[in-house]
């Protein structure tokens, strides 16, 4: 599935804002490690999710959406992850 | 897919947890949610301790193992010790009683053959009747040691665990206590490695094992496994030191110090589930430029597999 170029800025966006101070010279692309190189452990993870919630005004569970965070290895699998939800929500909604 | 080490060793994987709510109080949870809600609200994010507690939740539905067994695999490893922490009398909201619990982990044993070993945990102020369920789980259901949690409100040095430290000598079975800090409704003074010593002096033939010895008390740990030969630690909770270390400097630091013989693998499964999975912890210690990159294969083995195998096969062999 091919991304959006606005979604993967969107989502680009909310990693740079999720990423501690030690790691803000990393300039992410897809196959940039998250916890490795991003420094994202499971509160940074979790702070991912939930703004992506509020940015794009879903709500994962009780979409009744199956997200596993522990697969999301690298940016690559996050912005698929977040097409991925996306499109399942808007199926949901529709 | 990150590089990994040529590794020729079965893994075994000290520190585990069914992944069920129904052992563990709902105040023990609710209590690490909220250190959870206060680090995320303080950045600004959206949530309460509701959401949070649905999303762990939806990491501890497996409580028959099936999921951790097709982790494992994935992983390379080929048995999980299982711990059952006792909070049942300091924290009187868990679905099960103490008993019950341990025949759920008992269940796991005979569903999964060869894939776990069992730790049973009890609370000593359950007196005599604690007692003779830890002697059964060693005698009738297969358990192979001891867990301890402090934090519940009791020194492991304190004298109504001697019965349970004499067993333990006479079963030729391990104690693993956990140490430092856990969720907030317990206490923490009582989870100081040092507070060990005396049982430690007294019961010179049972092996302790200091829970994330590499992550809580450092310093203490290292000095206990360096000068008594009957203490261990575990590396479990290292992945808490991700974050703000990815390449666990802190695993590096306590096996370049010459405790390799004394240092076991382990992940505190399900605890870092929102994390990664097992694998992920896995490749993160063996990676080609990770913590245990300057190790060769014989300390390797060690941490892996062997130091674990030592102090379990005394007591297969008595059970055997």
């Amino acid at each position: 599935m091919e991304l959006n170029g606005k979604l993967e800025e969107k989502i680009l966006g909310l990693i740079a804002e999720g990423i501690p101070g030690k790691f803000k010279k990393v300039k992410p692309t897809h196959e940039t490690n998250l916890q490795k190189e991003l420094g994202l452990d499971s509160i940074g993870m979790l702070a991912l999710v939930f703004r992506f919630e509020e940015v794009f005004g879903i709500d994962i569970a009780q979409l009744g959406i199956e997200i596993n965070i522990a697969k999301l290895r690298t940016v690559g699998d996050l912005l698929q992850a977040g097409q991925d939800i996306l499109t399942q929500a808007e199926s949901k909604v529709s | 897919m990150e590089e990994r080490q040529q590794k020729d060793f079965e893994i075994i994987d000290c520190h585990c947890h069914i992944a069920a709510e129904e052992h563990t109080p709902r105040s023990f949870i609710e209590g690490s949610i909220a250190n959870m809600t206060a680090a995320l609200t303080a950045q600004g994010v959206p949530v309460n301790n509701k959401k949070l507690m649905t999303m762990f939740l939806s990491k501890m539905q497996d409580p028959l193992c099936d999921a951790l067994v097709a982790e494992m695999a994935d992983a390379g490893i080929v048995k999980s010790i299982l711990l059952i922490a006792d909070f049942t009398y300091a924290l009187k909201d868990c679905v099960l009683t103490i008993e019950e619990s341990f025949h759920k982990h008992r269940e796991v044993l005979a569903r999964h053959p060869g894939k776990f070993e069992v730790f049973g945990g009890v609370d000593p102020r359950w007196g005599k009747d604690g007692l003779a369920l830890f002697e059964r789980s060693l005698t009738e259901f297969g358990f192979r040691g001891l867990k301890l949690y402090p934090p519940c409100g009791f020194s492991p040095s304190d004298r109504t665990l001697f019965p349970y430290y004499e067993l333990c000598a006479h079963y030729h079975v391990p104690v693993l206590l956990h140490i430092g800090p856990t969720s907030p409704v317990l206490d923490f003074t009582f989870s100081s490695p040092f507070l060990l010593d005396e049982a430690v002096r007294l019961f010179p033939s049972v092996n302790f094992i200091l829970a994330h010895g590499a992550v809580s008390f450092v310093e203490e740990c290292t000095m206990m496994c360096r000068f008594r030969p009957n203490v261990y630690l575990d590396i479990s909770g290292f992945e808490a030191t991700l974050g703000y270390d990815p390449s666990a400097g802190a695993i590096k630091a306590i096996t370049s110090v010459g405790l390799n013989h004394k240092v076991l693998f382990g992940t505190d499964f399900p605890v870092f589930r929102l994390q990664g999975e097992q694998k992920s912890f896995v490749e993160t210690l063996l990676a080609e430029d990770g913590p245990l990159s300057d190790l060769n294969e014989r300390e390797k083995l060690l941490i892996f597999n062997r130091n674990a195998q030592r102090l379990l096969e005394k007591a297969i062999a008595v059970a055997a």
